[in-house]
């Protein structure tokens, strides 16, 4: 009897022993995806000079460096940059994933600290950036590739006048992706204010509609309606970043930041009924399937859709989250996360060169053949490709060629509260008020500013 | 009892190496970094503004009130259960060992895996939960959703996934019980829930302390479930002690997320002593 339970004893351990090991999602993947093989060329390394023109016949032969990304995957686009960069240079990456969101920075901050960080690490710029220290841990490489890249850009990715990054891939906003399609049905007008905006809201419910598209259940993109309003804060303020990074001017007491936080509490009403529980990836499914006219959402969402429904996602067009002056609509425009080259590489050389052939105009063809950009480049004088997403046309039409745009508030300052996704989602779930919220999130800023030594 | 020591106190050394290295060190280091601001690369002192912070920030405080909720909870409804759940199975039945089994099933599960179905089931429009409510003709309930609901709705997995253990240690403690009680119970002419009330309750008491206790520390500490069902939301309405100081260390406020950790060792320390001491003498020898 005894040996009987102790047998059944020992094959619930096993099971419970294997279901537990089974099912952890999100381990972290220490994989050589990415890492291309071959061999190609034997000149020693010597200095590759110049911006577009890539030195000729100077290769690496096969020197290895390294790259950490914290992702879900490395993009397709990435990879094929990778295999041209051996093949010219001979320069082979070794890519290593580690989870994204915030476990990756914190094993990104612990390997920092560690000294144990790859040749190249790829990661935001902006405030997260700030909050590593960057010029203990990067190279400075302003003078490398200062003059090759936009001002927006090289001002998010410095700290105190120094270049540390380059960019990885296309900027992207923050903005309404909506149904062109549903759009001639009701025989609406792309508004221009928030109340034109409302009003488009109004009919599409009242046909019976979803107007706007709610993904609460990924609280970042709770965040956006707030986040992609930045253009009309600055608007009102030019000064906005400046002031607000010194404590003194509050979202709570300004009134173009508190209307960004009432954007929020408008859209409920407009939502689909689960909007509380709807990821993002449902957010793709529904936006394709005409199950939302509206998505407050980043433009990196055309890249998903187009990967699951191709040329479908053309019927999508793009305008910034709108304001109170019909004549000044503008769009909120994020930075795309930056290469850092490691201060301690040994492979310098190699780094500098393969960074130098990520930005020529050969490897951003390349990039965006298989990868079509999802906002416009931060690269100089490279233009869109003709075969883009009908919606990043729109938004070059309309905002950046009109130059009706700002960064989010993100890259202007190291102030960003911690919390802002909760505290977007409580407020979308009906909690709170625009008020209450705004006033919490001033709180929350104010944890980050101390962490940063500011005096608040 | 003075009897010759036969083992040398040199004996504790490994024990206590590791309990100083391992504990107490990282105890007392917390305690200092605590009143830090911090980051990898140093620190600068501050006094008590964490603990100030963290009882006047509502959505840090919210957390402390939630985890007694979800402790309390948790206990109660464990221990109800579970001790019918055992009665039942300790009574003559067939099948009792399979039935058993059955009990046990999900504490085998990761708690990960079961926050996720469970996220799953309980989905407003596409989860089985609601599918099942609105095929009888019920209004669908917004489980995780609805702020003022979604902290029940994971006390109710968690009680789910925790009554198998608190099953199997009441078994246990009512198959200790000397038949002979029943016995002259029924000679005496006790129906069955005199029985119960008179006999198995006061009896398994032991057992009953252990649930208590240990349901009531894991429910102070709960934290995955949580995570991995609402990640504290919607907004903050389901933010418990260990969820606030996980968030605020991924968010790099490190001296901030220690002194939360000390808060929620003193808060369970005041909370689990004096339960316990109440507990043992409580117990019938």
């Amino acid at each position: 009897m005894k040996k009987k339970i102790l047998g059944i004893l020992l094959c619930l351990t096993m099971i419970g022993a294997m279901t537990g090991c089974g099912s952890k999602p999100g381990a972290p993947a220490d994989t050589g995806q990415g890492e291309v093989q071959g061999e190609e060329a034997q000149t020693p390394e010597t200095e590759s000079q110049g911006g577009q023109e890539e030195a000729d016949g100077k290769t690496f032969d096969g020197e290895t460096i390294t790259l950490l990304v914290a992702a879900v995957g490395i993009p397709e686009g990435f990879n094929a940059v990778c295999e041209a960069a051996e093949e010219k240079l001979g320069i082979k990456v070794d890519v290593e994933i580690v989870p994204g969101g915030d476990d990756g920075t914190n094993i990104i901050k612990a390997r920092l600290a560690s000294g144990d960080m790859a040749d190249i690490l790829d990661y935001s710029c902006g405030s997260l950036m700030r909050a590593l220290n960057p010029e203990e841990y990067f190279a400075d490489i302003t003078d490398d590739f200062g003059d090759r890249l936009v001002d927006s850009f090289v001002e998010a990715a410095s700290v105190d006048g120094k270049l540390y990054g380059i960019p990885s891939h296309s900027s992207e906003a923050g903005a309404i992706l909506y149904n062109k399609e549903l759009y001639e049905k009701y025989d609406l007008e792309v508004p221009t204010t928030w109340e034109q905006f409302l009003a488009n809201c109004d009919v599409l419910k009242e046909a019976g509609e979803i107007a706007v598209l709610g993904t609460g259940g990924d609280s970042w993109t709770s965040q956006l309606a707030y986040l992609g309003d930045h253009y009309n804060v600055l608007a009102a303020e030019p000064d906005f970043a400046r002031k607000f990074e010194a404590g003194e001017i509050k979202y709570a007491d300004f009134e173009a930041g508190l209307a960004s936080f009432q954007k929020i509490a408008d859209l409920p009403q407009y939502m689909n009924s689960d909007h509380m529980a709807t990821t993002y990836d449902d957010g793709c499914d529904m936006m394709m399937e005409d199950q939302g006219a509206h998505w407050f959402v980043l433009t990196r969402a055309l890249g998903n859709m187009y990967g699951l429904y191709g040329d479908e996602v053309n019927k999508i067009g793009c305008f910034g989250v709108p304001g109170t002056d019909p004549e000044n609509s503008g769009l909120t425009v994020w930075n795309p996360s930056a290469l850092f080259m490691n201060k301690n590489t040994e492979h310098e050389e190699a780094v500098k060169a393969f960074m130098e052939f990520y930005i020529s105009d050969e490897a951003l063809d390349i990039y965006a053949e298989i990868e079509p950009p999802v906002g416009p480049y931060c690269v100089k004088g490279y233009k869109l490709p003709d075969e883009c997403f009908e919606a990043v046309k729109e938004m070059q039409e309309r905002f950046f060629d009109t130059g009706r745009t700002a960064m989010a508030l993100e890259f202007q300052t190291a102030v960003k509260g911690a919390n802002c996704a909760s505290i977007c989602q409580e407020l979308e779930s009906g909690q709170t008020t625009a008020a209450e919220a705004a006033a919490k999130y001033d709180e929350d800023c104010k944890k980050q500013a101390v962490q940063l030594g500011l005096n608040w | 009892m003075n009897k010759k020591k036969i083992y040398s106190t040199w004996f504790l050394v490994p024990a206590l190496t590791i309990f100083i290295v391992f504990f107490l060190t990282p105890m007392a280091l917390s305690l200092f970094f605590s009143l830090t601001v911090w980051d990898f690369n140093g620190f600068t002192f501050c006094g008590i503004e964490n603990f100030i912070m963290f009882f006047e920030e509502k959505s840090l405080r919210i957390g402390i009130r939630n985890s007694i909720v979800y402790a309390v909870l948790t206990c109660v409804f464990k221990l109800g259960i579970s001790f019918f759940i055992a009665l039942f199975l300790t009574s003559k039945i067939k099948t009792k060992t399979i039935q058993r089994s059955i009990v046990f099933f999900p504490n085998l599960v990761s708690t990960v895996a079961v926050g996720i179905t469970f996220t799953a089931l309980m989905h407003p429009s596409k989860g089985l939960f609601n599918k099942c409510l609105t095929a009888i003709g019920l209004p669908g309930v917004d489980w995780l959703v609805n702020p003022d609901l979604a902290l029940f709705s994971v006390i109710g997995v968690e009680v789910w996934k925790g009554l198998s253990i608190a099953t199997v240690i009441f078994i246990a403690g009512i198959q200790s019980i000397d038949k002979t009680y029943y016995e002259a119970a029924v000679v005496d002419g006790a129906n069955f829930w005199q029985r119960v009330r008179n006999i198995t309750i006061p009896l398994s008491r032991s057992a009953m302390n252990s649930i208590i206790l240990l349901s009531f520390i894991g429910g102070l500490r709960g934290f995955d479930l949580i995570w991995s069902m609402t990640g504290g939301g919607p907004g903050f309405a389901t933010d418990v002690m260990a969820s606030i100081i996980y968030k605020q260390y991924l968010s790099g406020f490190y001296g901030l997320s220690t002194a939360g950790n000390v808060i929620m060792l003193v808060v369970i320390m005041l909370i689990a002593f004096p339960l316990q001491k109440f507990l043992l003498s409580r117990e019938v020898d």
